[in-house]
């Protein structure tokens, strides 16, 4: 029996088109994508480059995060690194959404505000990251402050732009079935907004992952990036590289994690 | 004086005289239809009503209270999609009587049979993107009628349907109207469908938007779709379309115009 007639023979999860062959189809490509990547970057440098100096293996990758793991070293700098983000991105939404609000409710706080937002939002802020470091100290807020700085522009830009695109008809409309300002705002602006507020957060998340990381490199104690920064120093290129595993794996949790909240909050687009 | 009063209401936007002198009274439980060529200020008429526009002079009043901003003595369904893409159809079913604090046993009970009048039980569940536009426009009119208004206000209601779910919209728009008898203004460009729903229907022209002739329409009810092809009822359709065909071409060639430019 082949693996179509297997398929075929289970139930499916109900609606049409989904069930057991859309999943394999989602996730085979992208699985053996990733372990042929592995496959070749572990031929590459056992027989190619055969210098762990220049190029760790994946195997030995592997060896080094179990090791770390096994220490307590891994988890340590993942908790500092980990609450350094989460604490930056909340901070990041909440003043996002709030300052989008308040750009998109008053004029005048758009013309006095909007060109410091257009520039800061365009400038690499990242670079100033050394000088937060030096005013702040090398402790967790220090790099919660580059996070912020970094990643609350995309959520006050779309949130903004998501408030300020709602449907003018829909207002109208609401505004007929006898809505106060109040409960305008809740069922139809902020609703409409939500697509928009979601993108800004995901670019957050990918400039909160790297601000952590770079702020480490400049100052910290513990941490991925000040992992990294210290194997870096001494060429211990399996550490270093299980950082950098550890960092993407993280990324790709969080994208997904970002998606799944986009699907979760917007249960009408899911039809 | 109850019912839905239109007082000499003229209305400019700066060098365009958009209403002038427009007066309408839809008695108590009356269906009057207002039919224009586009630019006859139908839609600022509509927003004049609803409260969303002020009139230059004149004034509109339901049951008497003269109409200051939106309040919720007035139902409307406009035109197509004005539900809310994120609430149930339930939640946009009961969203007027939510938003006023109304949404008690009695309320529900009273949505529930409107949502069965108006064929939409075991559609509760669903989003509006799920639902075809017809069935949309029907949830429209359920949440209108859900706050129980002294006056129906329709603003082109059925001009995104397609022509045959226009026709069976017109009919089950009727079947619902006989069970409650509301006080209804209906706004269309359609002449058929102004005269085979209405008890009277308002003529306006363009440039200004002011009355031209009110005809009082007097076939029997309950009126069945095959009443439009009734001699008298295309007669009628024939007088008022002679009434506005100048107008209609005015406006193409305006158009027309507009586009060469």
């Amino acid at each position: 029996m082949s693996a179509k007639q297997i398929v075929a023979g289970q139930p499916t999860a109900g609606r049409p088109g989904g069930g057991l062959r859309l999943f394999q189809a989602d996730w085979l490509a992208p699985v053996a994508s990733i372990l042929g990547g592995l496959l070749l970057w572990e031929l590459f440098a056992r027989f190619i480059i055969r210098n762990p100096l220049f190029l760790a293996a994946p195997s030995d990758v592997a060896v080094q995060i179990a090791e770390l793991l096994g220490t307590g070293e891994l988890q340590k700098h993942m908790a500092v690194s980990g609450a350094e983000f989460a604490i930056g991105l909340v901070l990041s939404i909440v003043i996002g959404i709030g300052m989008g609000f308040v750009l998109a409710s008053s004029s005048i706080a758009r013309k006095v505000a909007g060109p410091w937002i257009a520039c800061l939002y365009a400038t690499p802020t990242i670079a100033v990251a050394p000088l937060i470091i030096l005013w702040f100290g090398i402790d967790i807020w220090s790099k919660v402050i580059v996070v912020v700085v970094n990643a609350v522009f995309p959520v006050i830009i779309n949130t903004e732009a998501g408030l300020r695109a709602t449907d003018r008809k829909l207002l109208e409309t609401v505004e007929c079935l006898g809505a106060s300002k109040v409960q305008l705002f809740w069922n139809v602006m902020f609703p409409s907004a939500i697509p928009y507020i979601l993108a800004g957060v995901r670019l957050a998340v990918g400039r909160a992952i790297v601000s952590v990381v770079v702020g480490e490199l400049f100052g910290a104690r513990a941490g991925l990036g000040f992992m990294l920064a210290q194997a870096s120093e001494v060429f211990n290129m399996p550490r270093l590289f299980a950082a950098v595993v550890v960092l993407a794996f993280a990324g790709l949790v969080l994208t997904t994690l970002a998606q799944m909240l986009e699907r979760a909050l917007q249960p009408w687009n899911r039809v | 004086m109850s019912g839905l009063i239109i007082d000499q209401v003229s209305k400019r936007f700066g060098a365009l005289e958009a209403l002038r002198s427009i007066s309408v009274d839809v008695a108590p439980g009356e269906f009057v239809s207002i039919v224009g060529p586009s630019g006859c200020g139908k839609t600022t008429l509509m927003r004049v009503i609803a409260g969303l526009e002020k009139p230059d002079s004149g004034s509109v009043s339901v049951n008497g209270k003269r109409v200051t901003g939106p309040g919720i003595d007035r139902g409307f369904v406009f035109q197509a999609d004005s539900l809310l893409p994120w609430k149930t159809i339930w939640e946009n079913a009961v969203l007027g009587l939510k938003l006023n604090g109304k949404l008690d046993a009695e309320a529900t009970e009273r949505t529930r049979k409107l949502l069965k009048l108006t064929g939409l039980t075991g559609f509760e569940n669903f989003w509006p993107g799920q639902l075809s536009g017809g069935m949309r426009q029907r949830v429209n009119l359920a949440r209108a009628l859900a706050l129980d208004p002294a006056v129906l206000l329709m603003d082109e209601p059925f001009s995104a349907l397609d022509a045959q779910t226009r026709e069976i919209m017109q009919a089950e728009l009727l079947k619902i109207w006989e069970v409650g008898r509301k006080t209804v203004l209906f706004i269309t460009h359609q002449i058929d469908e102004a005269i085979f729903l209405a008890d009277k229907v308002v003529v306006l022209g363009r440039r200004p938007g002011r009355v031209k002739e009110v005809i009082p329409i007097e076939f029997d009810r309950p009126r069945e779709l095959r009443l439009k092809r009734d001699p008298k009822f295309v007669e009628l359709v024939d007088h008022i379309w002679s009434l506005i065909e100048g107008d209609v071409r005015d406006s193409v060639s305006e158009d027309a115009a507009a586009s060469a430019a």
